[in-house]
C-alpha cells in the first residue's frame, strides 16, 4: 500500500492578495488568501501551499496575518515559503501556523540552514524548493524568484538538499510555468530516480492529461498548480478521479 | 469542560489547538506542573524525537503530573504522543513513559518496495476493533501521517495502517487513545475525529 498522490494548490501571495504570474512575470490580482484556501480545502486538496512571491522585498507582518488566517480555518497540512532567510523566520511561521516552511534562494546562499532547521524543527517540515530552467543536457537552478541564475545543476542541488536534510523537494521548471503545456516530465523522472524523498512537480499544468503524467512518467510523488484550480479550469476532484483511474491512489 | 494541550517546546501544539478551538472547545496550554489541576481533558500533540521529548519533560518536571493525568483524565496521544506511552524506543535510549507495553521500532520495508521514510502523507486507517472516538467515521478513511517508527505490536490496537509494514495507526485502553496520524491535519474527518474526543465520556 502507498500513499495517495497528493494535489497541492498553490496560492502565490503579494501583499496578502493571491496572485499569478506568467514565466515569473506579468502578475495580475485573484482574490484572498484564505477564501481560497477554504474552498481548496472543501474540494478535496491534500495540502495546502502559499508562497509570498516578494516577501523579500516586503513586510513580514502582512505574511504572518496571512498565514495565521489560512491556519485557523483550513485543517490539513500548509507549507509556506517565500523570504524565509533564518531559523527565527522559521519559528515564527510555524508559530503562525504554518506545517511547513519551503526554503529556496536562502538555501542556496546559506546551506547551513536546511541543515540547521531540520535539526532544530525536523526534515518533515522542510521544504526545499527550487526553481529550474533547461540548459542543454541540464537544469540550471535560478534564485530570488528566478531572476538570477546559478552555475548549480538541479538534480545535484536536490541530492545536497536531501543530504543536508531537506523532507521533500519543490520543484518547479520555469520553462513550463504559467505555460499550461504540461510538466517538465524528464526532470520530475531524473529527480525521482536520484531521491529518496518526495518530489512535489511544479509548472505547466493545464490540462488534465498533464497532471497524470507527472506522476505516470515523472513519477512525482504531489502535484502543485495555481492558476488552473484558481480560476476552476479544473477541479481538484476531476484531477483524482482521472489518477485513480490510472490505477494511483489518490484520497476521494 | 477544559482540554488541555500539553507544550513541551518542541512540538507544534498550535494547529493542535486551533482544530480543538474551531470545534467551540475552551483550550489550556499546559507547560507548566501546576497547570494539570485545572483541566478535564488532556491532550499531547508530539512532534520530534522521543529523547528529546523525555529530556525536556524532566527538566520542565511534568512527568509525575503527566503521569497522574494519564491514570485519571481522557487523554489523547498525538503522534510522539502515542510513541511516549510504550517502554521504549529505537530511535532514542531514554525510557518512554511505560503506560503500554511494548518497544517501538523504526518502519521496516518488508516488501523491499523501495519506501521513502518519513512515511508523509495520507494513508488509509483500518479499524480493527470498534471505539467512541470513530463513531460516524467509515472504515478504510485517509488521515495525514508523518513519522519514521511504529508500534506493531499492542493488546490495544484500534486501527492498523499499512506502510512498509502493518502498524497501529491508533490504540485504546479504559482513559486513554493514541494515534500515529495527525487528526488536526486530516481535513473534515480529522476534526469529526477530535470532535469525537470532546464528547468522549469515559
Amino acid at each position: 500500500m502507498s500513499l495517495a498522490v497528493r494535489i497541492i494548490p498553490c496560492l502565490d501571495v503579494r501583499g496578502g492578495r493571491v496572485v499569478k504570474g506568467i514565466n515569473f512575470k506579468d502578475i495580475v490580482d485573484a482574490g484572498d488568501p484564505s477564501e481560497a484556501a477554504k474552498r481548496y480545502d472543501a474540494e478535496g486538496a491534500d495540502e495546502i501551499c502559499m508562497l509570498d512571491i516578494d516577501a523579500s522585498f516586503e513586510e513580514r507582518s502582512t505574511t504572518i496575518e496571512t498565514v495565521k488566517s489560512i491556519a485557523s480555518q483550513v485543517f490539513i497540512p500548509f507549507t509556506v515559503g517565500g523570504g524565509i532567510k533564518s531559523l527565527e523566520d522559521i519559528e515564527m511561521l510555524l508559530k503562525s501556523g504554518a506545517d511547513k516552511v519551503s526554503i529556496n534562494t536562502s538555501a542556496i546562499l546559506n546551506p547551513d540552514l536546511i541543515e540547521e532547521a531540520s535539526k532544530e524543527y525536523g526534515a518533515q517540515c522542510i521544504v526545499l524548493a527550487i526553481d529550474a530552467k533547461q540548459d542543454g543536457k541540464i537544469w540550471n537552478v535560478y534564485t530570488h524568484g528566478g531572476k538570477n541564475r546559478t552555475d548549480l545543476d538541479a538534480i545535484e542541488w536536490a541530492k545536497k538538499g536531501q543530504d543536508l536534510g531537506a523532507g521533500e523537494i519543490l520543484m518547479t521548471s520555469m520553462d513550463k510555468d504559467g505555460t499550461k503545456s504540461g510538466f517538465d516530465n524528464n526532470l520530475y523522472l531524473e529527480l525521482s530516480n536520484n531521491l529518496s524523498i518526495p518530489v512535489i512537480a511544479s509548472g505547466g499544468a493545464g490540462e488534465l492529461s498533464h497532471l497524470v503524467d507527472a506522476v505516470k512518467l515523472g513519477k512525482a510523488d504531489a502535484l502543485l498548480a495555481a492558476s488552473i484550480f484558481h480560476y476552476e479550469e479544473i477541479s481538484i476532484k476531476k484531477v483524482k478521479q482521472a489518477l485513480r483511474a490510472e490505477g494511483f491512489g489518490v484520497r476521494l | 469542560m477544559r482540554l488541555g494541550v500539553i507544550d513541551y517546546g518542541a512540538s507544534n501544539i498550535h494547529s493542535v489547538a486551533r482544530a480543538l478551538q474551531s470545534l467551540g472547545s475552551k483550550v489550556s496550554i499546559v507547560d507548566t506542573p501546576d497547570k494539570f489541576k485545572s483541566i478535564d481533558k488532556l491532550v499531547f500533540p508530539g512532534q520530534g524525537s522521543m529523547g528529546s521529548c523525555v529530556k525536556k519533560l524532566n527538566e520542565m518536571e511534568m512527568i509525575n503530573p503527566l503521569l497522574e493525568a494519564i491514570k485519571s483524565k481522557p487523554f489523547l496521544g498525538i503522534c510522539l504522543g502515542l510513541q511516549i506511552l510504550f517502554n521504549s524506543s529505537e530511535e532514542s535510549k531514554e525510557k518512554g513513559l511505560g503506560v503500554i507495553y511494548g518497544g517501538i521500532t523504526k518502519i521496516k520495508d518488508i516488501n523491499n518496495e523501495n519506501l521513502k521514510i518519513p512515511h508523509m502523507g495520507w494513508n488509509k486507517v483500518k479499524i480493527e476493533k470498534k471505539h467512541e472516538l470513530f463513531s460516524g467515521i467509515k472504515n478504510k478513511q485517509f488521515f495525514y501521517f508523518v513519522h519514521s517508527f511504529v508500534a506493531t505490536e499492542t493488546e490495544s490496537t484500534v486501527t492498523t495502517t499499512s506502510y512498509g509494514e502493518e502498524f497501529v495507526s491508533s490504540l485504546a485502553t479504559e482513559n486513554i487513545f493514541a494515534t500515529q496520524f495527525h487528526p488536526e491535519k486530516s481535513g473534515e474527518i480529522g476534526l469529526k475525529f477530535l470532535e469525537n474526543f470532546i464528547n468522549w465520556k469515559i
